[in-house]
């Protein structure tokens, strides 16, 4: 090679690289934001379905996740590792208990007025393996679509599985009409999270 | 040592020659070509790291596991990139022909297989290492758990052990073991285990996941890379040798076991070929069909008819100076960067020994020189046994080269191309051809020859790129 070559060869290398990187570190820092808001609504359900009952159901937990958001923001600030752990974890158990409360009176009054239409947002279920998060829709009484929003991804392989096993998850889904599906061999940590997600947004929806 | 000049000899050069240190027009545009294609070459090993990098991958080397499945991906990414990039350089691509010439372009195909194989298999160790420490299992089971419910990764294994075997066929040492169709049926599974490596590349891993832009790079340049092969490899010989028909016209006699073959056929000047390149011939006759051999031009190639010079050496090209008039004959080619191509200074040095001496005649037919700024050496074990002699003299007289055949043995142990006469005498390449150092040197003989001619030009201080030389061997 010319030197000229190695050094133009040098030159683009390493601006492509960087290019790479530049994006790179834009993406982590985005799913970083999303890790952040996705922790205050630790175990809420939101529902873009618009009824009464639901959207104060929502407005509840939201109010819930923000209780536990603002306690997540004092914890830091106190800055001794055991005590926020502490007060974080005390006040996501709040939260959810709140969201949990919220979700079943939804449910409850949901249910008096018949399983809702519409697109339901499950919660996020940490695994081992990163977030889970899924919606249905429900259409006329029946489920017609889930959709994962976060498939566990942490490591390769786990995506590999996610990616496996969320179709199969899928159609099971919809043959049976409910999140009381088997778990897909080898995925289970992924099918627990996934049909978690699952049945806390048929929940919402009081299907 | 006996030296023959034939009467070629030129007087005194005129006092206006040209300034022969000046470089050949030739030569900066087959560079500038050269720089292109290696900037691209090692930017595509560049944009699969930017793709990891993209994808956050700068962020997972937090935990060993992370760290190790990371670093087992960027190797399975590069070295895919690699062998991508071996294809593309056996695939016979035009502009890479141009630019490096054929055996230059294997040589370096045959240098990026151990790299490459190295890659693959630190992917596959990598990450089994880096699973089986995420799921706190050991590498055994982590390996059975990829195999029974990792998508496409049967397939993938598969496409790993066929690449072991392509690279191992491929070592000096084993390849001398086989015939060189044996050898080249097995590398041909190396298409197949590249092919059956994508699926696992697509299911398994999010970095070319749907929907990203990294997938369609990646297929684009798989389907860039298969295109090449099928259209330059496989479809254009064929196209080529149906729309020029060529058949043997006449088979002239040299020496014992050696003719000049001419064949003609129709349209032969829209192949462009240029004197010195070689083709891969295959004559439609009993016994010869089955074999396909790359003959060089032995005199410069016109719209009428090709001509080469074949000596009967393999099993079947023994049979070959006695091809029949008429026979059919396909063809892959033109090849080769040992022309005009080449050039990088205006005066020229043109070596040859035994049949060797069939690309040098060709070339000697249209390589630009002025007179005087040519010699031409041909090497013999004694002044009977050279061939197209007669051509040689003859053309060297019309275009103002010197001739000078060097006969003799070569001395036992000694690694020369000389004679052992000449040898014990102090001379050397530079002593026989004037401004060697401004010259280009064009090399063609038996390899171990080939390399001492080589040795002793680069010890008289000639740079490489003035050295041209292309290796037939397998």
């Amino acid at each position: 090679m010319r030197a000229r070559a190695v050094a133009l060869a040098t030159l683009a290398s390493v601006s492509i690289v960087g290019i790479g990187w530049q994006l790179g570190s834009s993406a982590i820092e985005a799913s970083q934001s999303l890790t952040a808001s996705s922790g205050g609504t630790a175990m809420a359900a939101t529902v873009t379905a618009t009824t009464d009952a639901a959207a104060r159901a929502a407005a509840a937990a939201k109010g819930a996740a923000d209780v536990a958001a603002a306690a997540k923001a004092q914890a830091d600030t106190a800055n001794t590792a055991a005590s926020a752990q502490a007060a974080a974890d005390a006040a996501a158990a709040n939260a959810a208990a709140a969201a949990q409360a919220a979700a079943t009176a939804a449910a409850a009054t949901a249910a008096q007025a018949a399983a809702q239409s519409g697109t339901f947002t499950g919660a996020v279920v940490q695994t081992q393996y990163g977030n889970m998060q899924v919606s249905v829709t429900i259409a006329n009484g029946a489920i017609t679509e889930v959709l994962p929003l976060q498939l566990t991804n942490r490591g390769g392989r786990s995506v590999g599985i996610s990616n496996q096993a969320a179709p199969i998850l899928r159609s099971e889904v919809l043959t049976a009409q409910s999140a009381k599906v088997q778990n897909v061999s080898g995925a289970t940590y992924t099918s627990e999270g996934y049909l978690r997600s699952l049945q806390s947004a048929l929940d919402t929806a009081g299907f | 040592m006996s030296l023959d000049t034939r009467k070629t000899r030129v007087g005194t050069a005129p006092a206006n020659t040209p300034r022969v240190t000046s470089p050949h027009p030739a030569y900066q545009k087959r560079m500038r070509l050269a720089d292109s294609l290696q900037i691209l070459c090692i930017a595509s090993v560049a944009i699969v790291i930017a793709i990891f990098l993209a994808d956050g991958g700068a962020a997972k080397f937090g935990t060993p596991a992370d760290a190790f499945t990371s670093l087992g991906i960027i190797a399975g990414l590069v070295g895919t990139d690699l062998l991508l990039i071996m294809l593309v350089l056996a695939a016979r691509l035009p502009p890479i022909d141009r630019a490096f010439g054929h055996d230059q372009a294997m040589a370096v195909h045959q240098s990026l297989g151990k790299p490459a194989l190295y890659l693959i298999l630190g992917h596959a160790a990598l990450l089994i290492t880096g699973y089986s420490l995420a799921e706190n299992v050991n590498v055994v089971v982590e390996t059975w758990n990829m195999f029974t419910t990792l998508p496409d990764m049967p397939l993938a294994f598969l496409g790993l052990a066929l690449m072991i075997g392509v690279v191992i066929t491929s070592l000096v040492v084993v390849r001398r073991k086989f015939r060189y169709e044996a050898w080249h049926a097995v590398h041909l599974l190396a298409y197949f285990s590249v092919l059956v490596a994508i699926p696992h590349q697509l299911s398994v891993g999010g970095l070319l996941r749907d929907g990203a832009i990294a997938r369609y790079y990646w297929l684009a340049l798989y389907a860039a890379v298969a295109g090449s092969i099928i259209v330059f490899r496989f479809l254009l010989p064929v196209i080529r040798s149906l729309r020029h028909r060529l058949v043997v016209d006449r088979v002239d006699a040299v020496a014992p076991g050696v003719a000049s073959i001419t064949l003609t056929g129709r349209k032969l000047d829209r192949l462009r070929a240029t004197s010195g390149q070689f083709f891969v011939w295959r004559f439609w006759a009993d016994g010869l069909w089955w074999q396909a051999h790359p003959f060089s031009l032995s005199s410069a190639p016109s719209a009428r008819g090709l001509r080469i010079t074949v000596r009967g050496l393999g099993d079947a090209s023994k049979q070959l100076p006695h091809v029949k008039r008429g026979t059919r004959v396909s063809f892959e080619g033109p090849y080769g960067l040992f022309t005009e191509n080449a050039r990088t200074l205006l005066r020229v040095v043109l070596i040859a020994a035994g049949i060797g001496v069939a690309p040098i005649r060709s070339l000697l037919e249209t390589v630009s020189f002025a007179p005087g700024n040519a010699t031409v050496l041909l090497r013999s074990h004694s002044l009977g046994d050279t061939y197209l002699v007669d051509e040689l003299t003859d053309l060297c007289r019309r275009r103002g080269a010197e001739l000078r055949i060097i006969a003799g043995k070569r001395p036992k142990g000694v690694s020369t191309w000389l004679p052992a006469d000449a040898v014990s005498a102090g001379i050397s390449l530079s002593t026989i051809v004037p401004e060697l150092e401004s010259s280009d040197i064009y090399i063609c003989g038996p390899r171990p020859w080939t390399d001492a001619v080589v040795r002793d030009a680069r010890s008289a201080g000639v740079p490489k790129k003035q050295i041209h030389y292309e290796r037939f061997d397998w």
